[in-house]
């Protein structure tokens, strides 16, 4: 192994930061008593994020006979999830359209799998035992790959040689083969770009133990399993993001904290999918 | 072809309707008739079928384990059809993209990380 780690922490280091109203919409939206007029304002006072709402609202996906004109009547259509993933898309969108080379997934992958993943664990969240907020485990969900866009490059041409070792059981999880070739894995990757942005909790934990929930501190534990599942779910129904692609393990512990039978799962799939297809359909529209 | 994401549709008829192929109890009738009205003649006995898909998620709590059940509901209409499949490459950790060749019925399946194989 080289060790990549400090190369790459420092180049998480460079990364441009959130704009103004990015970080006040992550600020807002991880509060479990936002609203979604705090959402609107924000969105309001940014003349880009707005123009982006109205156009995918007036897109054929929403088969819409007026054509909207006002941000207020525009959320009226969407509803707070996609608003939030417009605006989402928007401030991370330089690390969204990364090819994924070193996984060998291809440009759009990092946003449909984050997006499929934020649904599903919106979707999961009324199983909780405990209460969670199910706006904020989408926000998470849309952000908990990210780290995948930052050591893609230095993984390039190392997939088979992962798959191989998982195959054999000398690794049991991607992320772990990342750790040995890298010294850093997507999950820490994406932690330390969470704690650059100063975005906060509980979307760095969720970004940093999606794969190993049982080490997140215990009050986030529900919502960071929410995550779990939503990721598998979403490589399950055929949503990952290349050669990593199923290649974790589910953690059967999840039943401390999440309540959910067979069906609910065949329930959340179906719903899942076809909000996923209008979201995708409405804002490739607009790419 | 077609593409199953749940072995059951009674879980939402109406998506069943709108989107038969979702589910493995609507999904291979949909198939037939279509490959019907194509064109298609003689009995669905005479069909050469291939499937694969079905990655298996490890879940001893028994409930993501859909990958699984879509296979068993999958083999089991295609019996009732008197159909048994000609080969199958199914269930495993791995995600798989299948493409058919119309002109010949060739089946490759790709895998990202590995190289293609044929069905």
């Amino acid at each position: 192994m080289i060790d990549k780690s400090a190369k790459i922490s420092s180049i998480i280091k460079q990364i441009k930061l959130l704009s103004s109203s990015a970080s006040r919409l992550f600020e807002i939206t991880t509060r479990e008593d936002h609203n979604l007029n705090e959402v609107v304002n924000i969105i309001k006072h940014d003349a880009n994020l707005t123009a982006k709402v109205l156009k995918v609202v007036n897109s054929a996906a929403y088969g819409l006979q007026n054509k909207i004109t006002a941000i207020n009547r525009a959320v009226g259509f969407t509803g707070e999830t996609t608003l939030i993933s417009i605006a989402m898309n928007e401030a991370v969108n330089m690390l969204y359209t990364k090819d994924l080379s070193g996984y060998e997934g291809e440009k759009g992958d990092l946003w449909a799998h984050n997006l499929l993943t934020g649904l599903a664990a919106k979707k999961i969240t009324p199983h909780a035992k405990k209460q969670i907020n199910g706006d904020v485990a989408f926000t998470c969900g849309l952000l908990h790959d990210l780290g995948k866009s930052i050591i893609s490059d230095f993984l390039i041409n190392t997939s088979s040689k992962v798959i191989q070792a998982i195959e054999n059981k000398k690794v049991d999880n991607y992320n772990i083969a990342e750790r040995k070739i890298l010294g850093i894995d997507h999950c820490q990757a994406g932690f330390e770009l969470a704690t650059h942005w100063n975005l906060p909790e509980p979307i760095p934990s969720a970004i940093r133990f999606h794969h190993t929930p049982i080490e997140a501190q215990e009050e986030y534990k529900p919502l960071v399993y929410a995550i779990h599942l939503g990721d598998i779910l979403a490589m399950m129904v055929g949503n990952g993001t290349g050669a990593d692609t199923l290649r974790y393990k589910l953690d059967s512990n999840y039943t401390k904290y999440i309540e959910i039978t067979e069906n609910d799962l065949a329930r959340i799939m179906v719903e899942i999918d076809d909000e996923f297809t209008k979201m995708q359909e409405s804002m490739q529209e607009n790419q | 072809m077609v593409h199953v994401a749940l072995p059951d549709s009674s879980i939402n008829p109406a998506k069943a309707k709108t989107k038969p192929g979702y589910f493995a109890d609507t999904g291979i009738p949909a198939l037939l008739q279509q490959m019907m009205i194509q064109g298609a003649t003689g009995s669905p006995k005479e069909m050469i079928a291939k499937i694969t898909g079905g990655a298996n998620v490890m879940d001893t709590n028994n409930v993501f384990n859909i990958g699984k059940r879509n296979i068993l509901a999958v083999k089991k209409i295609l019996w009732n059809y008197g159909v048994s499949p000609r080969s199958e490459d199914v269930a495993g950790n791995i995600s798989r993209t299948i493409t058919l060749t119309a002109k010949n019925g060739r089946t490759m399946i790709s895998s990202p990380g590995k190289t293609d194989w044929r069905l």
